[in-house]
């Protein structure tokens, strides 16, 4: 075992170290609404034209080729930077579209859509739950019938992310129509511009509307965006969901270390409803500590799964451990500092950036539901880790 | 950066889970007079020079680091080692004087570990032990235990004893620094961590096994999703220890908050994990001839040791971490 950083490792946060203290936007992100995508492409580009786009990237494909420790030196220096938020409308092309066509794509694709991702003129949206198909994915029943060069897409696609801002989306329809379950799916590019696309916003619970219906009505995508085989989609799937899981929440993982010297600097200055300091309050010195620990034990934890993939090229089976312990440990500092905050809290006009804590708050159910319940997640631990009988 | 054992770290680890299997396994707690280290046992364990691990060669050990004497302690954990296994070797560290530092060394002469509680001191460990060692964040000494009359008091942890001490004796050696307290710290987060894996990995086993209502227990999901739960704390109190490990090997200046850290999450890990294999197992879980309560109980006297709850939650408020 070992803790070093290499010379080059080292160069490499101190070069992140000064481009973000001198680059990091000092406006605020808008809360809602097509000028927040706006401000993620602008960002995004920016990072971009200065050479810090693609992270996760390898070279060939225009990424930076990094080692996964490096990785983790960019997010905790984003942290350090207080960069934009890395899960915004960027999220999902940078995290696992683009990953995906680089792993299952044709030449074609990858010339087409991969720049366009780096440099932020492209967002995608992930298109893969339904109504009746979330935990339960491989139930969807989104049709796509194939005529000539085309696939023809009809049906509803659910919770899909900042569909209406996105250009492009990772798709996954049922191809064959007298499949079950996880064969007879196909994963394909869609165009969010095509016609017969109709998006209808859901509000949330944080008083947004980032999540929406999508209908499909007679959708026709030539068979050229097919990404792997017809009716070959899971596995394109599993690709896409291995990603999310993978390293999907890395820079959560890192960040909560950082959030949680914010709160202790607050308690060091807010006054509980008796008049006392929050920090002289013994019962949220320990809570605070407590989470203290737990970030760093996620961070050692990142390290050591980061360095097993650097070392064996193939990520271990622990992304499930690490989205529960992140998601709960998220959510715990939220309501300690909830709790801290008193009516201030409650004082919540859906802008994650003047109540930062109300809407992580808000957040920790998103975290805790959306790529994966934490009870799914639980159900991946039970079967892969301890390979106990199975539950379904 | 590498954060799991790896090329003779694994070996070492390997040769002490099968020799502790031998000589020391979980299994003797169910036998009478089971609590601490007989004279055999040490002299088993010093003959193969385990209380040796992280002394220098130079002072007759193996001159390995902090990194392996997680691991040899880790393995201690799983079979419920008493504490003097850990004294032992702290002593061997403190000790200038050669005769008297093999003799320890060696487990010819036996040391017990001595905590302060209130104006006493609080002894665990076998009463046929020559010494005692009281460790603080900035001193150690080792009294010489012969002669001294102690309490014997009752334990809840069949594999260790307590007596209590009125008065302290003259100490035959002292050292200064916290070095053997933290190498105390590590060995018991260790344990505790060991105690943790073999709580979730007895709880597998049954659930691959138990049958109710014609299924796998395993397969029931109020029974799979606590056992995540159960991975999930050891994976991170683990993951921790070797992060605490490995800075105090590499000298970190940080290395006592992350010892911090691990000890907490040890602590917590090896006690909720050592509850839920009780509750999972149903009946068969609370009976004596089980060793489900022994992890508990042996989590309980450990967790209490070298910073419990309170103590490096305290301390961790504050504390700074390099990058
Ligand atoms: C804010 C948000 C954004 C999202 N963004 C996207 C997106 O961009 N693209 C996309 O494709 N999807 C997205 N999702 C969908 C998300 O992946 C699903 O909501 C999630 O997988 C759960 O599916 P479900 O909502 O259908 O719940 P269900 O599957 O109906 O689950 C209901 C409850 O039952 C539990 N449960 C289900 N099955 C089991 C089981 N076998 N064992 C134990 N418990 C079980 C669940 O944990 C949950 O508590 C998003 C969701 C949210 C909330």
């Amino acid at each position: 075992m070992d803790l070093q950083y290499s010379d080059s490792d080292r160069d490499f946060r101190q070069k992140a170290r000064t481009w973000l203290a001198a680059n990091v936007p000092t406006t605020r992100r808008p809360a809602n609404g097509h000028t927040s995508a706006q401000y993620d492409r602008d960002w995004q580009r920016k990072l971009y034209e200065h050479g810090w786009a693609g992270v996760a990237w390898p070279k060939e494909f225009g990424g930076l080729g990094l080692t996964g420790l490096q990785q983790v030196l960019w997010y905790e220096e984003m942290a350090r930077a207080r960069a934009p938020h890395y899960i915004n409308t960027t999220y999902v092309a940078l995290m696992h579209a683009g990953p995906t066509l680089i792993m299952r794509g044709t030449e074609a694709q990858k010339a087409f859509h991969l720049p366009k991702i780096l440099s932020g003129d492209a967002l995608w949206c992930q298109g893969f739950s339904e109504p009746n198909a979330g935990s339960d994915l491989a139930s969807l029943k989104a049709r796509g019938t194939i005529d000539g060069d085309d696939i023809v897409v009809s049906g509803a696609k659910m919770w899909t992310t900042d569909a209406q801002h996105a250009d492009y989306q990772e798709l996954l329809v049922r191809t064959d129509p007298d499949s079950q379950r996880h064969k007879g799916l196909t994963w394909i590019i869609c165009d969010m511009k095509s016609p017969g696309i109709d998006i209808k916003p859901i509000r949330t619970m944080l008083n947004d509307e980032h999540i929406n219906m999508v209908f499909y009505d007679d959708v026709r995508i030539p068979k050229s965006n097919v990404v792997g085989e017809i009716n070959g989609g899971w596995a394109s799937a599993l690709a896409t969901l291995s990603l999310e899981r993978g390293l999907g929440f890395i820079g959560d993982q890192l960040e909560l270390y950082e959030r949680v010297g914010r709160a202790t600097d607050m308690a060091g200055k807010l006054r509980l409803e008796d008049g006392t300091l929050a920090i002289d309050d013994s019962s949220i010195r320990q809570k605070l500590a407590a989470l203290k620990a737990d970030a760093l034990a996620i961070r050692a934890m990142t390290l050591a799964d980061i360095a097993e993939t650097d070392r064996t090229g193939q990520p271990g089976p622990k992304g499930s451990m690490m989205k529960l312990l992140v998601t709960s440990a998220h959510k715990a500092l939220s309501e300690l500092v909830g709790d801290m905050m008193g009516w201030d809290f409650l004082e919540f006009d859906g802008d994650r950036t003047s109540h930062p804590w109300t809407y992580d708050y808000l957040w920790s159910w998103v975290f805790s539901i959306s790529g994966g319940t934490n009870e799914i997640q639980r159900e991946n631990i039970a079967d892969r880790v301890l390979h106990l009988p199975r539950a379904r | 950066m590498y954060l799991a054992p790896d090329g003779d770290e694994l070996g070492i680890a390997q040769a002490a889970a099968e020799f502790l299997a031998e000589a020391m396994s979980i299994e003797r707690l169910h036998r009478a007079a089971c609590a601490d280290m007989s004279a055999d046992l040490r002299h088993a364990l010093g003959g193969m020079g385990w209380f040796a691990l992280a002394l220098p060669e130079d002072a007759g050990g193996s001159g390995l680091s902090a990194v392996e004497h997680a691991l040899f302690f880790r393995e201690v954990g799983r079979q419920c080692g008493p504490v003097d296994v850990l004294a032992q070797c702290l002593a061997a560290t403190i000790v200038e004087d050669v005769t008297l530092r093999s003799a320890i060394a060696n487990g010819d002469a036996g040391v017990a570990l001595a905590v302060e509680d209130g104006t006493r001191l609080r002894i665990f460990g076998s009463e046929n032990a020559a010494f005692m060692l009281q460790l603080g964040r900035d001193r150690s000494d080792l009294y010489p235990l012969e002669n001294t009359a102690s309490e014997p008091r009752a334990s809840l942890d069949p594999a260790t004893s307590i007596r209590l001490l009125d008065r302290v004796p003259t100490a035959v050696a002292s050292d200064t620094g916290d070095c053997a307290w933290r190498l105390g710290q590590l060995g018991t987060a260790a344990m505790l961590v060991g105690i943790a894996e073999a709580s979730l990995d007895q709880i597998v086993d049954y659930a691959k096994v138990r049958e109710t209502f014609g299924k796998k227990i395993g397969s029931w999901q109020a029974v799979r999703h606590p056992c995540a739960d159960m991975a999930v704390r050891l994976e991170a109190a683990r993951a921790q220890l070797w992060f605490a490990a490995t800075a105090m090997k590499e000298g970190r200046g940080d290395a006592g908050v992350h010892l911090d850290a691990a000890k907490y999450l040890a602590n917590q890990a090896a006690l909720a994990n050592a509850d839920t294999n009780i509750q999972l197992h149903g009946g068969i879980g609370v009976t004596d001839e089980h060793h489900a309560h022994l992890y508990l109980k042996h989590a309980l006297v450990l967790a209490r040791l070298f910073g419990g709850r309170r103590e490096v939650l305290g301390r961790l408020l504050h504390a700074e971490v390099e990058d």
